[in-house]
């Protein structure tokens, strides 16, 4: 050490970072790294915005009429049967209804969270029946509403607006595929939920993402949210 | 020992000649990234930055299919517009406050974005076919921008189409059978130069706000 110092004092290494150059370096890998580290740290997640749900105007188990813009400003989960579908037949049901109680327990601060059960079977989902299908799962419908409309504009809202494939088996029955979807209040999808029926957790952490970033839509977090999404900072499935 | 070597060195300097070859003071490009930064934050907050500003943007866009309807100008499909940004809209002509806001809207919009208005079409969807003709809708357009296009077709189809992009609507009749409102959803949806649904601006975005965000689709 003592032996290399009087070389090293003359070196310019101790000056080095007052050089233009060497700033001008930093001066461009500083933004850089901060995008970066934004990008692989991912410090914000967020439910990706996948595209807009279906407009509809349906009627419900007390027949009365629920549409889209009812759903306005309110978190909704959807999902898609028909209430004559018994075992073997796969039923997010359940999942709607852990749904709707950890809509009760969760701080949503203030943000409705609403739960509709869209039905592709009109012929024999009367109001009625939907009323009575609703009571034997045990739902409350003060925020789950059950609703069916005419066959060609189900298709187009079940099929076409929320991608969901359905099908009548030629026994009175449906093959279909269970899907829930989350949709936000500007009405847009935020999580599609098929083919395996999604745990708990995973649908409470996007209730979460999706409140925490409703908290934070005004003022200077909605730059950090932006920057999520721009960044494709989702979490895993 | 390195407390020796520095006070060495510190003792040492004013006898070095000086190393800058530069002429630039060394703290030049640090106050050129504060004023980055700043205008960046700046850019960020005042808007006009290269993200979309005051729409609601849609992560993964995927094309948002086509449809054909009439207009007075004949048929009309929404891929007649590929190469330009599309600003659609649903609405009717006899609606009393909602679409007339919005047409006025659009139209400040067009005229905010001056020259190259004409890389961007306006088109507006009628959600009431019944009363609403081609030359109806025509003439109605001609008010706000002669250059918006106003279609219709059969009531269904107009309902699978508005159903596709979000919008609900139907007839409200007040008191006699002759005359209706029709309720329906009110946002604008901005398709981009390859039909891609790229932004909806909820009800009341102004017309310069959706001209910010309308420009950086235009190519």
């Amino acid at each position: 050490m003592h032996a290399s110092s009087p070389l090293t004092v003359d070196k310019p290494k101790r000056l080095a970072w007052r050089q233009p150059a060497v700033l001008w370096v930093i001066l461009a890998v500083i933004p850089l790294v901060a995008v970066i580290a934004f990008a692989v740290l991912q410090p914000v997640k967020v439910r990706p915005r996948i595209g807009l749900a279906p407009g509809y105007a349906f009627t419900d188990q007390n027949g009365e009429q629920l549409t889209s813009e009812d759903m306005r400003g309110k978190l909704v989960m959807y999902d898609f049967t028909y209430t004559n579908c018994a075992a073997p037949c796969l039923q997010t049901a359940a999942a709607m209804h852990d749904v709707q109680a950890l809509a009760k327990r969760m701080d949503t601060a203030g943000l409705l969270v609403e739960l509709v059960t869209i039905s592709f079977d009109p012929e024999h989902d009367s109001s009625e029946q939907l009323r009575r299908h609703a009571a034997a799962i045990g739902a409350d419908t003060d925020n789950w509403h059950f609703v069916t409309g005419a066959a060609d504009r189900l298709k187009n809202v079940i099929g076409g607006g929320f991608g969901v494939f359905y099908e009548p088996d030629g026994a009175g029955g449906f093959t279909f595929d269970p899907t829930m979807v989350l949709v936000d209040g500007n009405g847009i999808i935020r999580a599609i939920y098929e083919r395996t029926l999604p745990d708990m957790q995973t649908i409470e952490r996007d209730l979460n993402l999706v409140v925490t970033e409703v908290r934070n839509s005004e003022g200077p977090g909605k730059l950090v949210y932006e920057a999520a999404h721009l960044f494709l900072c989702y979490p895993g499935s | 020992m390195s407390a020796d070597m520095g006070s060495q060195t510190m003792d040492e300097r004013p006898a070095t000649p000086t190393r800058h070859r530069s002429r630039w003071p060394w703290w030049l490009p640090a106050a050129i990234l504060l004023l980055v930064i700043g205008f960046a934050a700046y850019r960020l907050i005042a808007g006009g930055s290269a993200t979309p500003q005051y729409g609601i943007a849609i992560d993964s866009p995927t094309p948002a299919g086509d449809f054909t309807l009439q207009s007075s100008r004949g048929a009309v499909s929404l891929s007649d517009f590929r190469g330009k940004p599309v600003l659609l809209y649903f609405g009717y002509t006899t609606c009393p406050d909602v679409c007339p806001t919005t047409l006025a809207d659009l139209r400040m919009a067009m005229q905010e974005l001056g020259e190259d208005q004409s890389k961007v079409q306006v088109l507006f969807v009628s959600v009431d076919p019944e009363r609403d003709t081609v030359e109806r809708l025509g003439a109605y357009l001609q008010y706000f921008d002669p250059n918006f296009i106003g279609l219709t077709g059969p009531l269904a189809e107009i309902e699978a189409i508005a159903n596709r992009f979000g919008v609900f609507f139907q007839k409200n009749v007040v008191d006699s059978a002759a005359d209706y409102l029709i309720d329906h959803t009110s946002a604008v949806l901005l398709l981009d130069a390859d039909g891609k649904l790229r932004l909806m601006f909820p009800y009341a975005t102004t017309g310069k706000q959706i001209a910010d965000d309308t420009r950086l689709f235009i190519r």
